[in-house]
């Protein structure tokens, strides 16, 4: 049995003090809104409550075609929409058995893990400017800023792309995207020299996050943590390794992980997830197929009644779409699981017994994004 | 571990931590030598790249001096938002359908693309145009071919 303690505990006497850390407190991210309970300056428990950016994105696929869910799917993480445009494509590819060329599976991978990129470079400079540096978080985003060109050159949009499409891509990738994209991946390795003595070798950083926020092993298991969270607790768990999917068999990359748990571990696994990504970038563009972007599908595809569970891997986790079809042009249902919701919980776990200046690092080094807890 | 070996660590954290601070000052102190990576808005103005969104248009056609909109409907119909209203008339009976009036609100609109991709007179595209700011929001719905007529003039 789950083991959380909530606010209404017997236990906790008068000398409690209730903080509402958010909705609108500036040291969390978006709506999230954090009751915890207060003794001095220690959280004696700590209770996260949902919902205040519900929109109702399941209900909303039931009353429209499989096509038109599509521009929800980058809604739902606004970080790495991409990652979920291409995952409910992939999901409906699999339940009604399209064939997906060959390049428009490379330049999915590609976009995917720019996604990715830009995504972690939020995380990290957001989750560092929350315990105090501003400095680093605008660099962060002068990068990011190049994702965000490339992945508009190809996609069109910044950041709710809708880019994915049943049997393929929208439209092919440019030569000069992909010199940009090479270009953009030397800069951002000759950068990380910066990051690294900027944040992961300041002092300060060093010691708002050693031994903090740790979240053990079995913690993670019994939470259902996933994504880097999951691997900075030890576990060697990705869904692009253990159950692959569309392309990555073919490239050579690493999983990192770390021992600690800790706020510094999960830390670090972003910024060396951040590395395989350009090497999976690499590759991809070395051996880059050519032949067509999208395969013959019916203007709107009518997808044989059955279920199917596809999981695929986001910048926050695991992600899971469990699509249930009735045989029409309509969805019957689909269900997201979302990484987010698993990994905020682990702080009812985590939170208690720690300082409230250590519960905005664990909060922020958690990296979770509001509208996709909520849906 | 002796007291004396404690504070030579201490000492030594002390040295290793204020190090640490100085790297991270010069790494900001290199920049202020940098070029700037911010463009003045105003001022200077991107170009933007051929695949960017902004709200649909119509195409000029050379063969008929115009758009090639049928008034099918199926890019109302296949709308997530259901933004898009269109108007055909028929010039004589037995002949084809042709757009007269064209809205989309676009403040709704969701750029997804699928109205674009379904087009089957592939008529639409998406215009180039970033500097979307309103008064109202009845100034977001856009007539497509007033706009088509503006450009072709
Ligand atoms: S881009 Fe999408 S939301 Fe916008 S008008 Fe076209 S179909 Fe509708
Ligand atoms: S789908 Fe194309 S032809 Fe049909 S109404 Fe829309 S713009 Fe006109």
């Amino acid at each position: 049995m789950l083991n959380i303690k909530t606010i209404d505990d017997t236990t906790i006497n008068e000398r409690v003090y209730q903080l509402n850390l958010g909705p609108q407190h500036p040291s969390t991210h978006g709506v999230l809104h954090l009751l915890l309970k207060l003794d001095g300056e220690v959280v004696v428990a700590a209770e996260p409550i949902v919902g205040y950016s519900h929109r109702g994105h399941e209900k909303m696929a039931e009353n429209r075609i499989w096509e038109q869910f599509l521009p929800n799917t980058s809604r739902i993480d606004y970080l790495s929409g991409l990652i979920y445009n291409q995952g409910y494509c992939m999901a409906l590819e699999k339940l009604c058995g399209i064939e997906v060329p060959e390049r428009a599976e490379y330049i999915r991978v590609i976009t995917s893990e720019l996604n990715r990129i830009s995504s972690h470079l939020l995380g990290i400079m957001a989750f560092v400017m929350d315990i105090g540096a501003f400095t680093p978080f605008l660099y962060g985003f002068d990068d990011r800023e190049h994702v965000l060109d490339l992945l508009e050159r190809v996609t069109g949009s910044r950041l709710t792309y809708c880019y994915n499409r049943f049997g393929g891509v929208r439209n092919d990738i440019d030569q000069e995207f992909c010199d940009g994209t090479r270009r953009f991946i030397d800069r951002l390795r000759g950068r990380f020299k910066d990051y690294h003595n900027l944040i992961t070798e300041n002092i300060i950083f060093i010691k708002r996050t050693r031994e903090v926020g740790i979240i053990t092993e079995e913690t993670a298991l019994e939470f259902g943590v996933t994504g880097p969270s999951l691997r900075g607790s030890g576990v060697n768990y990705d869904v692009r390794k253990n159950e692959p999917y569309s392309v990555y068999p073919e490239f050579d990359f690493e999983i990192p992980v770390r021992k600690e748990g800790d706020v510094m571990a999960r830390y670090q696994v972003r910024m060396a997830e951040m590395e395989q990504s350009m090497n999976i970038i690499e590759q991809a563009l070395d051996n880059l197929p050519q032949g067509p972007v999208r395969s013959h599908v019916p203007r709107f595809i009518d997808p044989p009644a059955g279920d199917i569970y596809f999981a695929f891997e986001s910048a926050r986790g695991a992600v899971g779409y469990y699509i249930v079809s009735d045989g029409t042009r309509i969805p019957y249902r689909i269900k997201v699981r979302t990484p987010s919701f698993s990994n905020l919980f682990v702080l009812t776990r985590i939170l208690p017994g720690n300082f409230i200046a250590d519960a905005i690092a664990t909060l922020g080094s958690i990296d979770v994004v509001v509208p996709e807890i909520d849906r | 571990m002796g007291p004396l070996s404690e504070f030579k660590k201490y000492i030594l954290e002390i040295l290793t931590g204020s190090k640490s601070l100085v790297i991270g000052m010069g790494i900001t102190f290199k920049r202020l030598f940098m070029p700037i990576v911010t463009v003045q808005y105003p001022r200077r103005k991107l170009t933007m790249t051929p695949n960017f969104r902004g709200h649909i248009e119509a195409i000029y056609f050379d063969d008929t001096k115009s758009h090639h909109c049928v008034a099918c409907g199926l890019c109302v119909r296949t709308c997530p938002s259901h933004v898009i209203k269109v108007q055909g008339e028929k010039e004589k009976a037995g002949e084809r359908k042709y757009g007269q009036k064209y809205y989309i609100d676009f403040t709704k609109c969701s750029l997804c693309g699928l109205c674009v991709d379904v087009c089957p007179e592939k008529t639409l595209t998406f215009s180039h145009e970033y500097e979307l700011a309103y008064l109202s929001r009845w100034d977001g719905v856009i007539d497509i071919m007033r706009r088509l007529e503006a450009v072709t003039k």
